[in-house]
């Protein structure tokens, strides 16, 4: 049947995608059957007749890759916004618009999301307004954590996600506990997690691992292995072939996916939630690419070859979706168009807007560290703020 | 020997070049440190130079890197570990303050743990609460390790040769913000500083500073303005060590003074400040005309968008403390 479809590779048996990095040096997309990278589609949108297409309509598709636009506008910008001086910092995410964009939408509302640092799409799919992305992006009074934290590191309780603790990796139990929580109350809530490869190298990966195994808490977790951890490549990470065999060790079911196929990982993760109150946790890596630095401070030109990056390029996956959509007759150069200038100017008023909200008053610094100040708190805040009045 | 003028980053990787290339049992290990050099770049080259099974790209794992240095001190070889920022070496403090620092007393003096931890520390870089942390005092509690707390570059170069040579488990608290501020001439000697003694960076007769880390530079610019405009007579100590700390230095200058102000960037409860409060109350309380002011951060966690201006101490709240020191009546 597939055959017949005209968004069936013709590539199949033994992929050749028109260069597109089949047999790459770099990339290993174009040889994702061999390695057990699931796929829906491959790098000219044609599906690939592994993965079984998920059941999305035209409005579902459409709006999944809009919001994918959105996210690498948002990186656009907010690196435009650092290099001249007005955001303090930045993490990238240019690249990485597929995994966690398809993973919220296979996931509902009322589940809980444990976030990393490049995901701005999953709160803007929960409903977030951008302006409140960029007011967290300029460490704004009025944004949910009121300018506390580093750009990028978001989250929202009204919106059921979490943010990371900085720390990277060491939420990944706490996400599964919270997950093991709800399995203890009887409640249908499921989980979701982000996490880089570089992430699986501390322990509480493998506590989380471990515990899931024992417990069979309702939790998704989901590897970015993006290549890179800071200039650290995965080969000296792990001397595994995948993180995902990382899951058999400790009994969660695992799966691979082509992280840059945003529908290879809305399906792989609606399975994984799917199957969550009834065999408990799935570990899925996504195999992706950092397309961008790994922050504002790094130099990639000290540890990566420039055509490695070229080659990831080729399966960027806003490409990938559009020519899907294309092929679909959803979309079209118009309609693209369209989108972008959206994108650009809804950006423009988010930036407007929150770049005009105050920053924190120092005495907001205390707020929060416990419900009920302490004596302690409250009389170094009183000594504080009478040492700042005179303060230039 | 000419003198070459080195930031502070250069004059640590100066320092860990000294001793690699001196003593073959020196490895330099941690989170980016070999290939690219380090995300500060404080060790760039020195995988290119000195083999990738001296300067050793690890996994993002700060216990394990730790864990697994111990093993080795005990085996023989000398670690210099790199923890990427000090807000990440919580992770690994179980092998820091109660492995390394155990097996020399809990083996009856058999085995020693002689290694480096880098623990890249303070504010003043946007970093928020991970990246901007003075966690030293931490280290402090239970005994066992040596802190060195360099803030010029020939304290970078000098401490990093005297933590390597030391037989014992040493931190290196690393100024972050001084990286590349400052620089001087230094004479590449090899010449290790000497643990335990502190620096007077400027004499006075009215008020006691007593200070270490990036702030130190702001204490001797305050002492510095104060005289310029006749007012009090400022005498700043850098400490330099915390573990062990000058106590003679410290006597010397509380004796002649009579007025103590504490200065740190880390919080102020059980801060490094609570410890020499105390000591110097015990051994020249007769000496004093004031109470011990502290001038360090609140304790509660570095704010990101404004903790640079407000949460960390500056000029500013030391003047005010020098103030109220000189206006002090019982
Ligand atoms: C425990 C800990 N150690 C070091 C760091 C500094 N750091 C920030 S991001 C990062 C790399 C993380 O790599 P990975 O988990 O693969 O995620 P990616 O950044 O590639 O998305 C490191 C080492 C940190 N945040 N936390």
């Amino acid at each position: 049947m597939a055959e017949e479809n005209p968004l069936a590779g013709k590539s199949r048996a033994k992929p050749k995608t028109a260069g597109k990095g089949a047999g790459g040096k770099h990339c290993p997309l174009g040889n994702a059957r061999a390695l057990g990278i699931r796929q829906v589609i491959d790098a000219e949108g044609r599906l690939t007749g592994d993965l079984a297409e998920p059941d999305l309509d035209r409005d579902a598709l459409t709006r999944l890759y809009e919001m994918m636009v959105l996210v690498r506008a948002i990186d656009d910008r907010g690196w435009i916004l650092q290099r001249s001086g007005r955001v303090e910092f930045w993490i990238p995410h240019k690249g990485l618009e597929a995994v966690h964009t398809a993973a919220t939408v296979a996931f509902e509302q009322k589940d809980w999301i444990f976030l990393g640092y490049r995901h701005p799409g999953t709160l803007l799919l929960r409903g977030a307004p951008l302006v409140q992305l960029f007011a967290q992006f300029f460490g704004r009074r009025d944004e949910p954590f009121k300018g506390r934290r580093l750009p990028t590191l978001m989250g929202d309780r009204r919106l059921n996600i979490v943010p990371m603790t900085t720390q990277v990796g060491s939420y990944i139990p706490h996400a599964c506990g919270a997950a093991w929580a709800a399995k203890i109350k009887g409640d249908d809530t499921r989980f979701l997690t982000f996490f880089g490869d570089g992430s699986t190298s501390r322990g509480e990966f493998h506590s989380a691992m471990n515990f899931a195994g024992v417990y069979k808490p309702p939790i998704v977790f989901i590897c970015e292995n993006n290549g890179w951890a800071v200039t650290t490549p995965t080969s000296v990470q792990t001397a595994s072939a995948t993180f995902s065999q990382k899951g058999d060790a400790y009994a969660v079911r695992n799966m691979r996916v082509d992280g840059n196929d945003p529908l290879a990982v809305y399906a792989a993760t609606k399975e994984a939630r799917d199957l969550a109150p009834k065999e408990g946790p799935t570990l899925i890596e996504a195999v992706t690419y950092r397309l961008g630095f790994h922050t504002s401070s790094d130099n990639p030109d000290l540890y990566r070859e420039p055509e490695e990056v070229e080659e990831w390029a080729q399966w960027d996956p806003l490409d990938r979706m559009r020519k899907h959509l294309e092929l679909k007759g959803h979309w079209d150069d118009k309609l693209e168009e369209g989108l972008w200038a959206r994108c650009k100017s809804d950006i423009d008023d988010a930036v407007k807007q929150a770049e005009a909200m105050p920053l924190p008053d120092p005495a907001s610094m205390f707020d929060d560290t416990f419900e009920e100040m302490t004596w302690m708190i409250e009389e170094q805040k009183a000594h504080l703020l009478d040492d700042l009045e005179s303060q230039p | 020997m000419t003198p070459r003028k080195l930031n502070v980053m250069e004059a640590i990787s100066a320092g860990m070049a000294h001793e690699l290339e001196t003593d073959p049992n020196v490895v330099l290990m941690g989170e980016d440190v070999g290939q690219a050099g380090g995300i500060f770049r404080t060790s760039t080259g020195l995988q290119q130079r000195f083999g990738s099974s001296r300067v050793i790209d690890t996994p993002l794992d700060e216990k394990g890197i730790v864990a697994h240095a111990v093993g080795m001190a005990l085996y023989g070889l000398k670690p210099i570990v790199e923890i990427q920022f000090s807000g990440f070496i919580h992770d690994a403090f179980e092998h820091i303050m109660f492995c390394a620092t155990r097996y020399r007393w809990a083996s009856g003096g058999q085995y020693s743990c002689p290694m480096v931890i880098r623990s890249p520390s303070y504010g003043g870089i946007k970093g928020g609460f991970w990246h901007s942390q003075s966690c030293e005092a931490f280290f402090v509690h239970h005994g066992g390790l040596k802190i060195l707390v360099p803030s010029t570059p020939e304290d970078a170069y000098r401490m990093m040769i005297a933590a390597v040579r030391d037989p014992d488990p040493v931190l290196l608290v690393e100024p972050v913000p001084l990286y590349r501020a400052m620089s001087s001439e230094i004479v590449l000697d090899g010449e290790p500083a000497e643990i335990g003694r502190a620096e007077v960076v400027r004499e006075g007769s009215d008020v006691t500073v007593l200070t270490y880390g990036p702030i130190r530079h702001q204490a001797t610019a305050v002492a510095d303005e104060l005289a310029a405009d006749g007012g009090a007579s400022i005498e700043v100590i850098d400490l330099r060590t915390l573990i062990p700390f000058d106590i003679d230095s410290i006597l010397r200058s509380v004796k002649k003074t009579g007025r103590v102000i504490v200065v740190h960037e880390a919080p102020l409860s059980l801060g490094f400040g609570a410890e020499l409060a105390a000591v110097i109350q015990e051994k020249a309380f007769g000496y004093l005309h004031t109470p011990i002011l502290r001038v360090t951060a609140p304790d509660v966690p570095y704010h990101f968008s404004i903790g640079d201006e407000y949460y960390r101490p500056n000029a500013h709240r030391i003047r005010l403390a020098v103030q109220r020191a000189m206006e002090f009546e019982f």
